[in-house]
């Protein structure tokens, strides 16, 4: 696994923050968040986070965190304080490695310089920033509580704090947005050198405001959508950033090692509400709401709301899924040790694929998709899953 | 045995919807026959299928011990019977059990479609028909206004019929009462050989075939050596009796008049034909009682498991539904697309699809189902003539001398307004008009000579769309007529699919084949590849669409609490994908079949 570095035998953990707070909801969004400002709330949450961290932390005794990742909700809109103290709690209770990549999540408008500075001196080294578009226009359609100058001082202020590793954020598919619209944000963003970028196709989530309206704010069609997305691996590609899975792009080494846990089947823990962990063999996660979280955590009541116990033969779909997502794929030998199923019908179907232009065989004998292929990769993965559930059954019962 | 002027034998008749099992729950709960806390609605129904769709399959038949006004106590023979065009002949022959029908009318809908098929059905059996009004308390009732539509288009009189609400349970009274004294005592002698005639079997796996039968003349008792005498079938009665919706209750015997079940070891239900007549071995009937019919499927389709290794599932499963249903037959068959399967015969399309979602529902099974066809008859140039069921089997157009398709006549009814309308349909379809009768003022009889073919489709619901509801229809087998058929392949990415196939009339293939590959375009998924969906005749191609290769699938967002989600999202593909058959390079999901079999929704 060529992502994750492994100190003194201790297996590598990366640990999730969600921190449930924005100043205002986007119209896309259907991530756990609040908006209003309750100190109460908030300090009830630092509280049943730190202690959470505490109680986790003795369970993880042989595991090094070499990753911390601060999502949300807004991360820099709960404060650099508040950060700073679930950071150190953190560091108190787990064996976190001196060089652990420590990601926060902002958005454009509630990153101060005093924030930047406290946060950096404190050991974050990653800074995530939501910019999502550079059309002004577009930006307050979708309730963005801010404006593209805004993302450019942001950027510049998050470098004169020093932060040499900046990712930004971008969706396509928004509302309103043209492929030359979109063309222009990702050169504008460009110029803005940022480390890595994040593209997502806009996804109208059931429940969000967007949903309501969806079909009256000019989206973008599929076709279109696919266009762009086309187009952003392409442009991305000619500026030398390296694409490193389907949504993901970054300069050379610098993609996110916490992330990249997710597609490779590293062990992550997470707290806060609705935070997800795959941990010690099960997937689980807390509850989505926050009250339930800090009674929870006080014992009355459910911390989790879902528990998977993974047994080797989902860990084998897994592997297809979340592998196919990354550049680095998956290969015959890797397959084959870790999950004893045969290979062959899934690298027939993969040959399938290549002849469409939607995969590839390295050199190195690892498949991996095309951007094309990354289009289509429900189709392509649903296939091979579907090949792997009768490879199994075939094991087990004989022809 | 019940002394023949305290035996009452009726069935309830009504349109969709206006109340009929509704009503007969009721009755049974007026007579204590079942307890209130064991009611369950629809009682009669015993299948989930019946009592979703509303509709009952299945005859059953209760006996209601009532007692009456005069202070008398009555057996009530109550016959539920099946109420579609294509069980029509199992309809009549529970009519051909009763003395009289109860005529349910809604009050703020009135006379319908099927209030008049049915009672016509029931007059033409000989039967006293006497109408209540039901839903009664509805805000929109207006029964008087019934009353004079029934008097007026039924011409059946209706001043003093019942106004009940079977719903709420008011004046179930009256309608009991109203069978007493208003349906005359069934007529015969328990002294005479007997006749018995068979409305209806069922499976037991305890006793074998329950009989249900209605006692015409003579008596039947255990131990008495039975013949049927369309089979020829011979058995020793084990016991007779009479059934409650609780069970059956056994008896010393069964006489003239009564209405009951028969059960004698009988393995095979084939042998209990619906219509037969069972007469004692010693002193038998001179003759059979009138109106039997052999069953005849009119409609055949291949039946396959989705899933190539449920086969001996499926076969299970149609051993067991046999049991119950001697009209339903079926042998096994294969086809290259497919695998193995069986090839099924049945009454017509309902009764089809009825067979098709028990098999699903009560075992389980995933099925592909293809297109239904009827039987044709080819006679080939060396002189042999076959009949075809499976378009499999049709020969190759160089060998065929004459090609006939069966036709039929059909019987078209509905309120005069609707004539052109009518006619336009029966026209599309091919049929040959041969006249046009007025019942009354209103009402008109249409007869039109049809390739069958042309009605199991979906005749039936065209018939009721054009006409809102109101037309109603019969149709009766009139034997075969030279026809100009062709057989449609379907192409899927350049091969043929053989279960696509099928036999139709050479006008109708250009329409037809458009039309099947825009179902299929809609219904096979896109795949990473164009798809041609092609149709031909012989190796010539009269239509085409294209199924365009899928171009984002994708999930854009894929982060720690995302993968459970997604997961399931991706399983649930997978699924889908696992319920298709892949022909060549293209998977096919069941529905693309059923889908073509839906083909005239225009």
């Amino acid at each position: 696994m060529p992502f994750i570095t492994t100190r003194k035998n201790k297996t590598p953990l990366g640990i999730y923050v969600h921190v449930p707070f924005c100043r205002s909801k986007c119209q896309y969004c259907d991530f756990y968040s609040l908006t209003a400002k309750d100190d109460k709330l908030m300090d009830g949450y630092l509280n049943a986070i730190i202690a959470h961290i505490k109680e986790s932390g003795a369970l993880a005794p042989a595991y090094k965190v070499d990753t911390i990742y601060f999502g949300g909700g807004t991360p820099s809109f709960f404060g650099a304080d508040g950060l700073a103290t679930i950071l150190s709690a953190i560091r108190r209770n787990f064996d976190v490695d001196y060089n652990a990549e420590i990601t926060f999540e902002a958005n454009p408008d509630s990153v101060s310089d005093t924030l930047l500075k406290r946060l950096k001196a404190e050991g974050f080294n990653r800074v995530s920033l939501g910019i999502q578009c550079a059309d002004d226009e577009i930006l307050k359609k979708i309730g963005r509580p801010h404006n593209y100058q805004q993302a450019v001082s942001a950027v510049q202020r998050i470098r004169k704090a020093g932060f040499k590793n900046l990712s930004v954020d971008l969706i396509y598919g928004l509302p309103g947005q043209t492929m030359v619209g979109w063309r222009e944000t990702l050169e504008s963003v460009l110029n803005l050198n940022p480390e890595h970028i994040s593209c997502y196709g806009l996804k109208v989530e059931e429940g969000t405001p967007l949903y309501e309206y969806k079909d009256f704010c000019s989206l973008p069609s599929d076709d279109t959508q696919a266009d762009m997305y086309l187009a952003a691996c392409e442009m991305l590609r000619s500026y030398g950033f390296r694409q490193y899975e389907i949504s993901n792009f970054a300069r050379k080494g610098l993609y996110s090692r916490h992330n990249m846990k997710y597609w490779t089947g590293g062990e992550y823990l997470g707290f806060g509400p609705n935070a997800s962990s795959d941990f010690a063999g099960k997937r689980f996660t807390i509850v989505r709401d926050l009250q339930g979280y800090i009674q929870g955590i006080r014992g009355n009541g459910e911390v989790l709301q879902e528990i998977d116990e993974i047994p080797l033969r989902e860990r084998a779909g897994e592997y297809l899924m979340l592998r196919l997502r990354t550049m680095s794929g998956i290969s015959r030998a890797e397959y084959e040790k870790a999950y004893l199923l045969p290979f062959d019908d899934i690298e027939a179907s993969l040959e399938k694929s290549r002849s469409f232009g939607h995969a590839v065989k390295t050199d190195d004998g690892r498949w991996h998709l095309t951007p094309k292929g990354f289009l289509i990769s429900n189709t392509i993965i649903s296939d091979l899953l579907l090949i792997q559930d009768r490879s199994v059954q075939l094991q087990r019962f004989g022809k | 045995m019940t002394d023949l002027s305290h035996i009452r034998n009726f069935s309830i008749i009504a349109h969709i919807d206006h109340g009929k099992s509704t009503l007969a729950d009721r009755l049974l709960e007026e007579c204590n026959a079942i307890e209130k806390r064991e009611m369950e609605e629809q009682i009669l129904d015993s299948m989930d299928l019946e009592r979703e769709r509303g509709i009952t399959i299945k005859a059953t038949a209760a006996t209601l011990n009532y007692k009456a006004d005069d202070g008398e106590t009555y057996a009530l023979n109550l016959i539920d019977t099946p109420g579609h065009v294509d069980f029509n002949y199992e309809v009549s022959r529970s009519l051909a059990a009763c003395e009289g029908a109860v005529l349910v009318v809604d009050a703020s809908q009135g006379v319908e479609a099927q209030t008049l098929a049915n009672t016509f059905l029931a007059t033409d059996a000989g039967l006293e028909v006497l109408p209540v009004i039901n839903k009664i308390d509805l805000p929109s009732a207006r029964p008087a206004e019934v009353k004079a539509e029934i008097e007026d288009i039924i011409c059946i009189p209706a001043e003093d019929a019942p106004e009940i609400s079977a719903k709420n349970g008011i004046n179930i009274h009256a309608v009991l009462e109203m069978i007493v004294n208003g349906i005359p005592a069934p007529e015969g002698d328990r002294n005479a050989p007997l006749q018995a005639l068979i409305f209806d079997s069922q499976y037991d796996s305890y006793r074998g075939v329950i009989v249900y039968t209605r006692i015409k003349q003579g008596t039947v008792r255990p131990g008495m050596d039975v013949k049927m005498m369309a089979t020829g079938a011979v058995y020793k009665v084990v016991e007779v009796g009479t059934m409650s919706p609780k069970g059956l209750i056994p008896r010393d015997a069964l006489g003239a008049g009564e209405v009951g079940y028969i059960t004698a070891s009988i393995k095979t239900i084939s042998d209990t034909q619906v219509g037969d007549t069972i007469t004692g071995v010693e002193n038998p009937a001179a003759e059979p009682l009138p109106g039997y019919r052999p069953v005849q499927p009119m409609v055949y389709s291949g039946i396959y498991p989705a899933d190539g290794a449920k086969y001996q599932d499926l076969r299970d499963a149609l051993e067991k539904l046999k049991l119950n249903d001697a009209s339903f037959v079926y042998e096994p068959e294969s086809s290259i697309a497919l695998g193995f399967g069986f090839r099924c015969g049945f009454l017509g399309l309902l009764h089809m699809e009825i067979i098709q979602e028990r098999l699903e529902r009560e075992y389980n099974l995933d099925l592909i189902t293809t297109a239904p066809n009827v039987v044709y008859r080819v006679t080939k140039q060396n002189g042999e003539t076959i009949m075809v069921d499976n378009p499999l089997d049709y020969p190759d157009p160089m060998e065929i001398e004459l090609a006939e398709e069966p036709y039929v006549k059909v019987n078209l009814m509905a309120p005069q307004e609707y004539v052109g309308n009518i006619m336009d349909l029966a026209t599309n379809r091919r049929g040959e008009f041969k006249d046009m009768v007025y019942l009354d003022a209103n009402r008109v009889e249409l007869h039109y000579d049809m390739p069958l073919n042309e009605i199991i489709y979906d005749f039936f619901d065209a018939l009721k769309s054009r006409t809102r509801g109101y037309g109603s229809l019969d149709y009766e087998l009139i034997g075969y007529r030279p026809s100009r058929l062709v057989k449609l392949d379907i192409l899927l990415n350049g091969d043929i699919v053989d279960a696509l196939s099928f036999i139709l009339f050479a006008d109708n293939a250009y329409p037809r084949a458009r039309k099947i590959c825009e179902k299929l375009k809609e219904n096979i998924p896109r795949a990473q590849f164009e798809i041609p969906v092609q149709a031909a005749i012989g190796g010539k191609i009269i239509a085409r669409e294209t199924i365009k290769a899928v171009r984002k699938d994708v999930l854009a967002k894929c982060y720690g609490g995302d993968i459970t989600r997604k997961k399931k999202l991706l399983e649930k593909q997978k699924e889908g994908k696992k319920r298709m058959r892949t022909f060549g390079t293209v998977s096919v999901p069941s529905e693309a079949f059923m889908a073509v079999l839906k083909l005239d929704e225009d």
